[in-house]
């Protein structure tokens, strides 16, 4: 098979997340993360066609970009119409593909057995910072880890379950308990019945356990927990990543409610509920907290990943404590395209950022919505 | 200048307004309409509509000034793009105007005075005489204010007193209006009250309902469907739900002559209220093959807008606003970088305006706010084919064609069920004698009593 730049990239790629980047200065001046920015950037117009049609049309081009701010970035509702890869049909070994999209396209981004490698690579060391940070350490505790996302086999689409198998597998004590399940619908469900199973058992052997879901998938819980009048106890240490919107697909509570909650229901302080922003466009996530901190929530990247917000008038970036959307060009995006602009609102904080959600009226919908506002 | 405290909406601290104190004002303003509005005549409140109409049209005028002053911050608008809708509006509402309102959907300008016949009824020995609801209770929305402001004046016509709920953040208008009213006869203000609390407060409401014999509601369809469930059966609901609206440009008149004065006319609809209303155009579908192509009309579109920017400025939006006039605009570069099918012109700098020509008839609603599409067409069915999914919701069509065809076209779209067509530049300026949505709105107002005369012997 032909190999292409990309081919040789990769492996540089991964060795800049692997061994040198969770120690790197992640302050803007580090010349190493833009270099290999623009290199990526180069690669992928050259072998990625739908980028360097849009490259070309708005004249950002590798030799006119100087810097990882200037590079084009391509917007997630664009995933849904265009393929943003450079694997031809016959190396794309996975696909995943976004949820909880209205117009019925969903967006897809394409794997071969090296990037798909990058991408847990990424997951992992950016992971273990922020929900296992004692790891390794002595006394750091083993941890049962309990999947609200359904197994990989169910949903080989989602880019959430393979992650949430991924760091169960290389953090897990023991086997992961996948309690979520895919109907014939192609709905999400919680399978109480082996969670609670795995909660309660946890609980019994006082083992700490490492709950992983998307909002939605906890608040199904939860109210089946008050529904039941079952309050639970998980052991000191345990925790719980949450993840994503709601979509319509639970009741919606704010974050503060559903953290709130998670304290009453599960006996997990505020110091080990971690947020976590992903989506299937980035190999790369941020989190909101490291377990054990109380430090005012704030989401950062790693240090191969940056996140930008800019204007939405000026396309510019805000200055700090300003909103406008979320822009993050990432490093372990490596057969796609590393610059992506999400539909999400953000507020500018220091070397990180405050989500405020998803853009109203992006896609197209209803009529004069606004005029109701 | 500060204004009295005279309306609900004019108390600082909203949180004041208690069930109580709505009955209590919901039963003063029935009291004064029994006072002051009931035996007033239909020419005597057309002269007060339209002396405050005049009064508004005024620069000097204080209530004018001061929604030039505020309305920017409150309601989003820039002082020019509002000074032109205020204008629109009251420079309607003249006594002629109002007059063929009147006679239009009642028959005779006497009706809501006397026992009058129309010339049918005269032949059949027959009178009637119409009379509005008691207490009309209003729930407006939108920061758009002509809805609102054209609802107190039916009220007004059919000797109603009236409640206003203003959505949050949205009465300063009608406030401002029915202090002018005042200023002209106090007592016919007297009838009026305004007040704003967020949508579904039900403690408030319910006591507005117990009150009122007719509700005339603006929203969304679900804003609608709830507020209905919740009107006890008795009193009368009149609901209006959002429409959207576009416009079609016939090859003839795409012209070299004429193109200027086109897109002219187009960018005001765009620019007018800065496209937030039921009337205001989502798209205009241009047919392909005349003198200039549809492209050719959008990239003129886009220049009209940008003049319009400079003299009509659209004003700083929320950042969630701007920022889902970005995320479109960024998905359409990536259309337009990959075929000449879509084509797009945007402010340099801001999210003052856009202009997306795309080959595709199917309709995507905008986000507003100076975001326009125009689509090239072959014809009128195509343009219909790409609006089927909203037909029935559909509000206005600005026609742009001539000769025998502007009336086949005109014909083609309301049998359709398009309610309204109009020339393109006028889409947010109906007559106040519109069919709202193609309803008689005064006459949906009133109800009815016939007087069959006895036999003569």
């Amino acid at each position: 098979m032909d190999t292409d730049l990309l081919d040789l990239l990769v492996p540089r790629l991964r060795a800049f997340i692997q061994d040198d980047a969770p120690a790197r200065d992640i302050s803007e001046h580090d010349p190493s993360f833009n270099a290999l920015a623009l290199e990526l950037f180069a690669a992928q117009y050259a072998a990625v066609p739908a980028y360097r049609a849009l490259a070309d049309h708005l004249g950002a081009t590798p030799p006119t970009v100087s810097h990882w701010r200037e590079i084009p970035a391509v917007p997630t509702a664009a995933f849904k119409e265009f393929a943003f890869t450079s694997l031809p049909p016959a190396r794309r070994r996975r696909v995943f593909q976004s949820s909880g999209t209205t117009t019925g396209n969903p967006g897809r981004v394409f794997h071969d057995a090296a990037s798909l490698e990058l991408y847990a690579a990424s997951v992992l060391a950016w992971f273990q910072p922020h929900l296992l940070p004692a790891r390794g350490r002595p006394g750091a505790p083993a941890l049962r880890f309990v999947l609200l996302t359904p197994p990989v086999e169910q949903a080989p689409h989602s880019s959430l379950a393979e992650m949430a198998e991924r760091v169960a597998e290389a953090f897990g004590a023991g086997a992961a308990v996948s309690a979520g399940r895919v109907d014939s619908a192609g709905t999400w469900r919680v399978d109480f019945e082996s969670l609670l199973g795995a909660l309660h058992a946890a609980a019994a052997e006082g083992q700490p356990v490492c709950l992983l879901g998307t909002a939605f998938s906890l608040v199904h819980l939860l109210d089946r927990l008050a529904e039941t009048r079952l309050r639970l106890r998980l052991p000191p240490g345990s925790r719980v990543m949450e993840t994503g919107g709601y979509k319509g697909r639970s009741r919606e509570l704010s974050r503060a409610e559903l953290h709130a909650a998670l304290t009453e229901w599960l006996g997990v302080p505020a110091s080990h509920l971690v947020g976590e922003y992903g989506m299937c466009e980035l190999a790369s996530q941020a989190y909101d907290r490291v377990v054990g901190q109380t430090a005012p929530r704030q989401y950062r990247f790693p240090p191969w990943a940056r996140a930008l917000v800019v204007s939405p008038e000026t396309g510019r970036e805000v200055a700090e404590g300003e909103a406008g959307l979320l822009r993050v060009v990432d490093l372990a995006n490596a057969r796609a395209v590393l610059a992506v602009q999400t539909e999400d609102l953000a507020v500018r904080r220091g070397a990180g950022f405050e989500l405020l959600g998803r853009v109203a009226g992006a896609e197209a919908r209803g009529c004069s919505l606004l005029a109701a506002a | 200048m500060d204004l009295p405290r005279y309306f609900l909406a004019d108390l600082a601290d909203p949180s004041a307004l208690t069930p109580e104190l709505i009955r209590d004002a919901c039963l003063t303003l029935k009291a004064n309409r029994r006072r002051y509005l009931r035996e007033r005549t239909t020419t005597d409140l057309i002269d007060a509509i339209a002396a405050v109409a005049e009064d508004w049209l005024d620069p000097a005028n204080p209530y004018r000034r001061l929604a030039l002053e505020q309305g920017p911050a409150l309601l989003g608008f820039s002082a020019p793009t509002l000074a032109a809708g205020l204008d629109d509006f009251f420079g309607s509402l003249t006594r002629e105007n109002l007059r063929a309102l009147v006679a239009q959907d009642l028959a005779d300008l006497q009706r809501l005075d006397q026992l009058t016949p129309n010339p049918h009824e005269g032949r059949a020995d027959r009178l009637a005489l119409a009379q509005g609801p008691e207490l009309l209770a209003h729930i407006t929305a939108g920061r758009l204010p002509n809805p609102a402001l054209m609802g107190l004046v039916l009220g007004l016509l059919t000797r109603s007193a009236q409640f206003m709920k203003c959505a949050s953040g949205t009465s300063l208008l009608p406030r401002l209006f029915a202090h002018s009213l005042r200023e002209v006869e106090a007592k016919l203000a007297a009838c009026l009250e305004i007040a704003e609390w967020p949508g579904g407060t039900e403690p408030l409401e319910n006591a507005l309902w117990a009150q009122a014999d007719c509700v005339l509601a603006m929203g969304s369809n679900e804003t609608l469907a709830a507020l209905r469930r919740r009107v006890p059966p008795e009193v009368r609901f009149l609901g209006y739900g959002h429409r959207l609206s576009f416009g079609y440009i016939a090859r003839e008149v795409l012209s070299n002559h004429l193109l200027p004065a086109l897109v002219a006319a187009a960018a005001r609809d765009v620019a007018a209220w800065n496209q937030l209303g039921c009337l205001s155009p989502h798209a205009f579908y241009v047919e392909a093959g005349g003198r200039n192509p549809p492209e050719r009309f959008a990239e003129a579109l886009a220049g009209a807008l940008e003049q319009l920017e400079v003299t009509h400025p659209r004003g700083p939006l929320p950042v969630a606003e701007a920022a889902a006039i970005a995320a479109r605009r960024a998905f359409y570069a990536v259309r337009a970088a990959h075929s000449p099918d879509t084509q797009m012109w945007c402010s340099a700098g801001s999210t003052a305006w856009t202009v997306v020509f795309e080959n595709f008839p199917r309709l995507h609603p905008t986000c507003a706010n100076r975001f326009i599409h125009v689509k090239a067409v072959a014809g009128l069915d195509e343009a219909l084919a790409g609006v089927d999914a909203f037909r029935g919701q559909v509000s206005t069509v600005a026609l742009a064609a001539t000769g025998t065809r502007e009336q086949t076209l005109a014909l083609e779209l309301a049998r359709w069920g398009v309610p309204r067509i109009c020339p393109l530049g006028r889409m947010q300026c109906p007559p106040p004698a519109w069919r709202h949505d193609g309803r008689p709105a005064l006459g949906d107002l009133v109800r009815w009593t016939d007087w069959e005369l006895p036999a003569r012997w």
